[in-house]
């Protein structure tokens, strides 16, 4: 089993395929952490790197990311049980109260997911609480908000203020994106990034996280 | 000169001394009408059709918006975390609108491509074209009928990544999906071509902000073919076709040449379709509109809009071809303040 085979299946969106390198390799003794670390990550890289250039474009990201989820589902009880995992950080993500947009948001969260974070995605239309009590109970390293509409992204305000005023939880990592929020809008309600596109938001998120 | 002149002109690219305005429906909600209208608001049984005839002449628009309009939708049950009503479209697709927020699609069409293969499209010869038909007899508008196509109107029904998978792992049955749909919406053009239309507008979301959904090249191989007989088959009935989509289109504008669109509608400076650069390139075989950008009108002031509205009419009429407008629809939160701005100065800004 190559390498450039996983990768291929991964960048190739083949979930039949996926499913039998991995578990070959498995059954090979090769160690979980590795395989998702030397394969199954750089595949999932160089689909961002294409989709970010428009030589992928969203129905084969979808595929890719649907074979990686495939591949984590089969590693997940591995890793639970490798001395030598690292833990994988969890991102919240979800789009503000009063929009209901999700393509842009869920495309954050198929590329989060394909660079090997752990994504909670509350929906759309969800309201500030909701942000603070899924950050709490999942510990999670950074929350994403998402706004499509001009009168909505000023509740990603609201949402950031809340996070800062709470005691336990102001430090948390807030990056926010979207069509009419910017850098300067950002800094303006107390984020800690911007992101134009989904593949500057999981880079965006990976230095938040200081990988 | 009316607003119906004024627009035929600019799409034949004969520059007129005030560059038309107006915009493609939708947006204008009862708040901005109100706000625009002021003691002109009008109440009573026929109140929405005369606000919107009195609002659109008090801005000095040109153009009205019109849909030919189905049966009332059925309420099939209540939203268990929204508590808001679930009602079905005629398309069969159920939808809710949670509070203060936009419609959100509940229950799609088909949950497999074995569904949607045995889907059919309703049958639209009942629907009703009389507002359609009013706007155009009674009024001197521009009349701008709108309706959708394949695309779009597709993933609406299915669920944005059910559509977009569906395309690699249906890719026959997806192109019968777009051709049962583009026949329904071509009836519904025939029959606003019959009520009186000015022009259709094929509103079809085909990209976001850096560039296409979906390969160009699938678009080529699978979609614009059948597009391109649904606007073939209006151009028979002499009417010229718009085409609304947001994001960046720039790979695929030869391509819409090709189908047969005669203006492109929207032109987000967000998404690098700008009006005057665009004009430069494509300006012999495509008009343009809109290009004022929404979030301007939303959260700018009235200083910005008014600057921005005489540059772009500065550096687009030049030759026809340009019609202003917003950079998609009116949306509900833009500032009544500002399109009254936008309105004003292309009045002022006569050649």
């Amino acid at each position: 089993m190559s390498s450039d085979s996983i990768q291929q299946a991964i960048i190739m969106g083949n979930v039949a395929s996926i499913s039998t390198d991995v578990n070959q390799l498995l059954n090979e003794g090769v160690n979980s952490q590795n395989i998702l670390d030397e394969q199954l990550l750089p595949g999932m890289a160089i689909v961002g790197d294409r989709f970010k250039r428009n030589e992928m474009f969203l129905p084969q990201v979808l595929m890719s990311a649907q074979a990686m989820q495939t591949a984590i589902d089969i590693l997940k009880p591995h890793l639970a049980g490798n001395s030598e995992a690292r833990q994988r950080q969890t991102v919240i993500i979800g789009t503000v109260k009063g929009d209901m947009h999700d393509i842009g948001k869920n495309l954050v969260r198929i590329m989060l997911i394909g660079a090997g974070f752990e994504v909670i995605d509350l929906g759309v239309n969800v309201p500030t609480q909701r942000f603070l009590e899924a950050t709490t109970q999942h510990q999670a390293a950074v929350v994403c908000l998402s706004a499509l509409l001009s009168s909505t992204m000023n509740n990603m305000k609201d949402v950031v203020a809340t996070f800062r005023n709470h005691s336990d939880l102001k430090d948390t990592k807030i990056l926010i994106g979207g069509a009419p929020v910017s850098h300067e809008f950002s800094q303006n309600i107390g984020a800690d990034g911007y992101a134009p596109t989904a593949p500057a938001a999981v880079e965006r998120v990976q230095q938040l996280c200081g990988q | 000169m009316t607003g119906r002149e004024r627009v035929l002109s600019a799409l034949k690219r004969i520059e007129t001394s005030r560059v038309p305005i107006g915009e493609i429906g939708g947006g204008y909600t009862d708040v901005i009408i109100k706000a625009i209208l002021g003691d002109q608001y009008n109440q009573g049984s026929d109140a929405s059709f005369l606000n919107h005839q009195s609002m659109r002449e008090l801005l000095g628009a040109d153009i009205v918006g019109a849909r030919i309009t189905g049966p009332a939708v059925e309420v099939v049950g209540i939203h268990e975390d929204w508590g808001t009503e679930i009602f079905r479209d005629f398309w069969g697709a159920t939808h809710t609108q949670p509070p203060d927020a936009t419609v959100q699609l509940v229950d799609p069409i088909a949950h497999s491509p074995a569904e949607l293969e045995s889907w059919r499209p309703p049958d639209v010869s009942n629907f009703d074209s009389s507002q359609l038909s009013r706007w155009k007899n009674t009024t001197d508008f521009f009349v701008l009928a709108t309706l959708n196509a394949g695309f779009d109107l597709g993933y609406e029904l299915l669920g944005f990544e059910r559509f977009m998978m569906w395309t690699i792992e249906a890719r026959d049955i997806m192109k019968q999906y777009y051709e049962k749909l583009i026949q329904t919406n071509l009836s519904l053009a025939l029959m606003s071509v019959e009520a009186g239309a000015d022009a259709i507008l094929i509103a079809d979301d085909l990209a976001f902000n850096t560039g296409t959904f979906v390969d160009p090249e699938y678009l080529r191989s699978d979609y614009f073919p059948i597009l391109k007989t649904m606007v073939m088959e209006i151009k028979k009935h002499g009417l010229p076709v718009f085409f609304h989509s947001d994001g960046d289109l720039r790979t695929i504008i030869p391509d819409l040449i090709d189908c047969g669109i005669d203006a492109l509608q929207s032109c987000d400076p967000n998404a690098n379709m700008d009006i005057p650069t665009l004009k430069s390139e494509y300006g012999q075989d495509l008009a343009f509109m809109g290009n004022i950008d929404v979030d301007l009108l939303a959260n700018g002031t009235v200083n910005e809009v008014e600057n921005t509205t005489r540059t772009l009419i500065h550096d687009a009429r030049s030759g026809g071809g340009f019609i202003l407008g917003t950079s998609n629809v009116v949306a509900s939160y833009c500032k009544p303040e500002n399109l009254k701005a936008m309105y004003a100065v292309a009045h002022k800004e006569l050649k």
